[in-house]
């Protein structure tokens, strides 16, 4: 019997490390480049020639019982191949080769090329042809140049005609309440101008970015052309060595974690996700760190000790037990519908029945999670307070500090550990929930950041993205989950290595925290 | 030694500073007041949604609002336009009278062709605002009532009725004046059923298709349906798809004909009184259920489903309602829901179809003899036979609610049998929501049980091992790893269920069997073995240290009973095909062979396992906490007396720690119910009552976290999901309760101990 309780612990030891590991090591391969196969298939006599990497090999069951093994490969290419990803069966194959110049090539739309590059075209209008040696240098140098032109044509369109817009709106609210005039009509002319020269110097930048052209053979003979506006990044997987691997690991790592989600979020980063659960979570634990403290203050060292506070105090430690969607629906009913509505009706009622605040955003979802995770906050709070040793505060007191005196000098100093454990652990639990969110604000793709470089800067009734939703959408709403699978893995990972770095934290803190005490108590 | 003066304290040492002072004042208040405020606003939750429920489960109210006297005596018909201001009258005469319910100003519309006879029957369509006449030489004339919506100049709507004459059709087959007439509008197909004097008549109309759209309406053919019925006919009432029939005879049999297209044919006959005779029968909204009044008074709907073994639709009983009394039957049906207006004598009642609820009743204190619901559902008419018509302001928001429809078997228009079911949405206007919370909440507990079917033993075995065998710093390390299981985002481990688990575990449900059996199998005939080797050997491995050794002969034995499992299927689980002969093993095609139950990718076997690392180290951290705290004088004085190590478990520390291990199952129960993104990931959120292993469900937590961002705010669908967070909230903290008044008196238990 001991072993058969040995086994329970075994099995849930083997449960929770191997699913660390799987996330780990699945997050992980979607960052190494795998190298590029040539495949020689026939079928029905006829020969075909596929390059790309395989994703996975399995075994798969025929309706009659045989096995087959059949490999997943992608090939990219989407506009030629409508379906990126193909299943081949194994026993299909004639030739399967790693040629060194084979190249994998990301772009900004229609997901990634590979082939062979037969000629560049570079925006002086030189061409240089697939064998020249100083083909990758150009064809980088023009990667940078779009890179820099994007810049600007982003900073043209967001920025300039997004605060040019701004000030027309504002101009013509002015005419349409009346108050016109000279003036009125004098700036309403300025920016008319100011826009038509943005206008045409987005029209330049476009005119720019549309020069030069890369033309790759694909190993079934086609030509493609990529325009260089659409270049992101060229890679020859067969050619690199493991450091030459890793160092492109580290950089799709990196851009993972910075960039913007292309191509409905299978492709590029997941920043805007990993910013709005950042942004999410510090406002959470903004509203919950006094919130918890001050109610746990008052239950520990300023209610009486009756049968009254045993109550509620149960009734705290149970709402830590309610299921979060129930948090999610009061605070879709509450925040959103009911502040939110009053907000609209007394400060937005220009915008109306556009709602400002009125809709889920990302003060209403850290409300909900502040909500959700304030019981935590209070029971780590009130265990924090009640460890710290009567006989120091007696000392306090009887030096003849005050009561507040004593708490806020002696007492708080003292939990301040517990404290900022229950700080972490329900920042932790907030970081980690989804089911809330998805009634009170986030969605799949924000069109902005909730904190950007546009006064107000905050902008507290932006919906955000979020990294757990996103898995969720990627992993299930994606209209192509093959290609969503990786990065849903790495989004996972990166989910999970935040949790636990705030949960190892709060562990490791918690166990100072107990030395500390064992040592100063007498 | 000279005296000096003893140096007299400041005597503003004692006083404390003002500032001090107030400010310990000040933060006195201030606590207490944030405090008791966070604690109200926490606890406010369960009143807020408590507040957003209460709604669904009051009545219809219904306010006398304007009456207005009219000239017409005893009117026939009624109508109203859709904003309730304008309703006319027709009490048989050649023109209608339209009454302005805004300043009681008149206007009569004659109705042109129907000089020089006199109007026999009447019926009135609010759905196609048609008024049908029938004529005493036989004809029938059939007008639009047309209500043309303007605003004037000062944005004030305003309502100009008109009238358009249709055809007037005269009838082949028959004799004497029309006596009871019904006209069914499908739109390109319609019926016109008319009884006379003697014999009755179906006119057939139609739109041929032709390339430029739709056709021109034509009258297709008659039918003489006189032969077929031995008593005279007292109620006729066609569809409003028009394509069926009901006719009603005055020895209490009621006649369905259905068109089909062509001819109508008899399809039914029935008596849905006995010998009493049906006094008024009218569609309800939608067309498929008939709301039928007895000469007694008696109410009852029917409506049209396949019975069992039926391979045609027929009419039969599926509510019976309250007596509405005796005397002038009225009817109105809404035009927005399954509610309708009945009256008779002076009482009106409003009825609601789905949940065969009486939303409300009252009386007047006139006689009524016609009633008309405008298109909004927010106000009625009633007009009395002294010509008097009295509007009444009707507020039902929520009439799809009631006890009955949220946690009772309903029979829903079109089933064969009453059934609980959650459908709340549907793609036309007259969708019956169908709100049941009983499969959601089989779905709850259903993924509950398996979760914790597959949990519990984990959980226990794991915590009785960690307190009572673990060296302490061994501990150390395996509890906190044990947390971080719990810390893991449930996103995470239902996309890893639904995505990756589920295709990988669908054609190998028998290696899963294998392992799931072998896994304790290999624990306890490894330790038996152990058991019987020489001290020699055992000493190799410290006490406590089991687990460690059983992680990898646990991994072995899994790999071993994984690959075994094809050839347990082919021993096994072989299915039968019975077109071709073949035997196929595959248990994805044996288990519904076997048992009759379906098979789904992602099943209750997919989720339990996922819901187990959410379930597991809450009911591990719980459960081991309350086993170490058994007190060591009991543990010591068992073993000092001879105990084994696991007689210590079986007889001292399991029994004083039963109520621990009670609420951290409690606890865990709690968890796993109210569990959200898991159960939307990896069940496939079909909702379904039945307990099968391999089929998956909806919960009432993925219920809502679905639908909500879909519902509108207030509508009933709305509230309904609000009750459904309420029966969670309420049912988790019910739990949590009890577990932790247990697991405080445990405590104190204990301390005395």
């Amino acid at each position: 019997m001991v072993w058969l309780a040995a086994s329970g612990l075994a099995i849930g030891i083997i449960l929770t490390i191997g699913l660390l590991a799987l996330v780990a090591s699945k997050g992980l391969a979607t960052f190494w480049p795998k190298d590029l196969v040539d495949i020689s298939v026939t079928h029905d006599g006829v020969s075909e020639k596929t390059a790309g990497y395989i994703v996975q090999e399995r075994e798969r069951q025929e309706m009659d019982g045989t096995p087959h093994e059949e490999i997943q490969l992608f090939r990219g290419n989407g506009e030629l191949y409508g379906e990126r990803f193909v299943f081949i069966d194994s026993s299909m194959i004639i030739t399967q080769e790693k040629p060194n110049d084979l190249m994998l090539i990301e772009r900004l739309e229609g997901g990634n090329a590979m082939g062979r590059i037969k000629q560049w075209v570079g925006a002086d209008g030189e061409i240089t042809a697939g064998h020249d040696v100083r083909l990758m240098e150009q064809i980088n140098r023009a990667i940078k140049r779009a890179e820099t032109l994007r810049k600007s044509l982003k900073q043209v369109e967001v920025v300039e005609i997004g605060a040019n817009s701004r000030a027309l709106a504002k101009v013509h609210q002015e005419i349409r309440i009346g108050r016109g005039g000279v003036q009125v009509d004098a700036r309403l002319a300025t920016l008319q101008r100011e826009f038509a020269a943005l206008d045409q110097r987005r029209g330049e930048i476009k005119k720019e970015l549309e020069k030069g052209r890369l033309t790759l053979t694909i190993s079934d003979g086609r030509k493609l052309e990529i325009p260089a506006e659409d270049l992101l990044h060229v890679f020859t997987p067969n050619r690199a060595g493991f450091f030459g691997k890793f160092g492109e690991s580290l950089r799709r790592g990196w851009e993972f974690l910075s960039a913007d989600p292309r191509e409905a979020n299978t492709e590029g980063g997941v920043f805007p996700a990993l910013f709005g659960t950042v942004v999410m979570t510090l406002a959470m634990s903004l509203f919950v760190t006094p919130f918890g403290v001050i109610a746990a203050i008052y239950l520990r060292e300023y209610a009486g000790q009756g049968p009254l506070v045993r109550l509620v105090r149960i009734s705290v430690n149970n709402l830590a037990g309610v299921p979060s969607i129930v948090f999610g629906v009061f605070g879709l009913a509450f925040f959103v519908y009911f502040l939110g509505g009053v907000i609209d009706q007394s400060f937005f009622a220009d915008k109306l029945p556009n709602p400002t605040f009125k809709s889920g955003g990302i003060l209403w979802a850290s409300l909900t999670l502040a909500l959700l995770t304030v019981p935590v906050m209070i029971v780590a709070t009130e265990e924090a307070l009640g460890a710290v040793p009567r006989g120091v505060r007696e000392a306090a007191l009887a030096s003849g500090a005050s009561k507040w005196q004593t708490i806020q000098r002696v007492v708080l100093p003292a939990s301040l550990p517990g404290i900022l454990t229950g700080v972490i652990l329900a920042m932790a639990r907030g970081a980690g929930e989804v089911a809330p969110l998805m009634i009170v604000g986030v969605v799949k793709s924000a069109p902005a950041l909730p904190i950007d470089f546009t006064a107000p800067f905050i902008h507290a009734e932006r919906q955000f993205m979020h990294l757990g939703f996103h898995i969720y959408d990627l992993g299930f709403q994606s209209p192509d989950s093959d290609a969503a699978k990786p990065m849903v893995f790495a989004t996972a990972l990166l989910l999970i290595v935040i949790v636990l770095i705030m949960n190892l934290g709060a562990i490791l803190l918690r166990n100072r925290l107990r030395k500390s005490q064992t040592a100063s108590s007498f | 030694m000279s005296e000096q003066p003893l140096s007299r304290p400041d005597p503003d040492r004692f006083e404390v500073s003002k500032g001090t002072l107030w400010l310990d004042r000040a933060m006195n208040h201030i606590i207490r007041i944030g405090g008791v405020a966070v604690i109200l606003a926490v606890l406010g939750i369960f009143f807020f949604i408590v507040k957003e429920v209460v709604p669904l489960f009051s009545g219809a109210n219904v306010a006398a609002e304007k009456s207005v006297l009219s000239e017409s005596k005893r009117p026939l018909e009624m109508g109203v336009d859709e904003w309730g201001t304008y309703p006319f009258l027709y009490d048989g005469g050649n023109e209608l009278t339209f009454i302005s319910m805004i300043d009681g100003s008149r206007k009569r519309i004659a109705l042109p062709g129907i000089d020089g006879t006199t109007v026999t029957a009447t019926s009135y369509d609010p759905i196609h605002t048609r008024l049908t006449l029938g004529l005493a030489d036989g004809r029938i004339a059939t007008f639009l009532i047309i209500y043309q919506t303007g605003f004037d100049d000062s944005a004030k709507r305003t309502i100009t009725p008109s009238v358009d004459a249709e055809p007037v059709y005269e009838m082949k087959s028959g004799a004497g004046a029309v006596r009871t007439i019904s006209y069914g509008d499908g739109g390109g197909q319609r019926l016109l059923i008319a009884a006379r004097d003697a014999g009755v008549s179906v006119l057939r109309f139609g739109k041929k298709r032709s390339l430029l759209g739709e056709g021109r309406l034509m009258l297709l053919g008659e039918t003489d349906l006189s032969g077929k019925f031995d008593a005279p006919v007292v109620a006729v009432t066609a569809s409003q798809n028009g394509d069926d029939l009901l006719v009603a005879t005055s020895d209490g049999k009621l006649r369905f004909f259905k068109g089909g297209g062509g001819e109508p044919k008899l399809r039914q006959t029935f008596s849905p009184f006995g010998e009493e005779p049906v006094r008024r029968m009218d569609y309800l909204f939608g067309g498929v259920s008939v709301a039928m009044t007895g000469d007694s008074g008696a109410q009852k709907v029917l409506s049209l489903f396949r019975p069992e073994g039926a391979s045609e639709r027929q009419f039969g009983e599926t509510k019976a309602f309250d007596a509405i009394g005796v005397g002038h039957p009225i009817f109105s049906p809404s035009l927005r829901n399954k509610t309708f207006l009945i009256g008779a004598g002076k009482t009106l009642s409003l009825r609601y179809l789905t949940s065969g609820a009486t939303r409300w009743q009252g009386e007047v204190d006139f006689v009524p003899v016609t009633a008309a619901i405008d298109a909004k559902s927010e106000h009625f008419f009633i007009a009395g036979d002294d010509g008097r018509v009295q509007r009444f302001k009707l507020d039902d928001s929520h009439p799809e609610a009631s006890w009955k429809a949220f946690f009772g078997k309903v029979w829903y228009e079109g089933g064969g049998k009453p059934v609980y079911q959650w459908q709340s949405t549907g793609g036309s206007d007259d969708f019956e929501p169908k709100l049941s919370l009983i499969p959601l909440i089989t779905g709850s507990l259903k993924g509950t049980f398996y979760a914790l079917l597959f949990s519990i033993p984990i959980a226990l075995l794991a915590a009785i091992f960690s307190a009572a065998f673990l060296p302490p710093a061994m501990k150390q390390v395996v509890k906190p790893t044990m947390e971080i299981m719990a810390s893991l985002p449930s996103v995470v481990l239902g996309f890893l269920a639904g995505i990756w688990l589920a295709p990988i575990l669908q054609d190998k449900v028998p290696s899963v069997i294998l392992v799931v059996v072998s896994l304790p199998i290999t624990a306890l005939l490894f330790g038996w073995i152990w058991s019987r080797q020489p001290m020699r050997v055992r000493g190799l491995l410290e006490n406590g240290r089991e687990w460690m050794a059983l992680i990898p002969l646990l991994l072995i034995a899994a790999w071993g009973a994984w690959e075994l499992g094809p050839l347990f299927e082919r021993m096994a689980f072989v299915y039968n095909d019975p077109a071709s002969g073949m035997q196929i093993a595959d248990f994805r095609l044996w288990w519904p062979q076997a048992t009759g139950l379906g098979y789904d990718q992602r099943n209750c076997l997919i989720v339990g396992f996922a819901m187990g690392f959410a379930v597991i180290p809450v009911i591990f951290t719980i459960a081991e906490d309350a086993l170490s705290n058994v007190p060591r004088t009991l543990t010591a004085a068992a073993s000092a007396l001879g105990a084994s190590r696991w007689q210590v478990v079986w007889t001292i520390i399991l029994p004083v720690a039963s109520p621990g291990i009670f609420s951290a199952l409690m606890i865990g129960f709690g968890r796993a119910v109210g569990e959200t993104m898991i159960m939307v990931m990896a069940t496939g959120n079909t909702p379904v009552t039945e307990w099968n292993l391999f089929s998956g469900m909806r919960t009432l937590s993925a219920n809502i976290a679905v639908e909500l961002p879909e519902a509108a705010p207030g509508s009933t669908h709305y509230r309904t999901l609000f009750l459904g967070a309420l029966v969670l909230f309420a049912f988790t903290f019910f739990l949590n309760s009890a577990a932790e008044i247990v697991r405080q008196k445990l405590r104190d238990k204990n301390r005395i101990a």
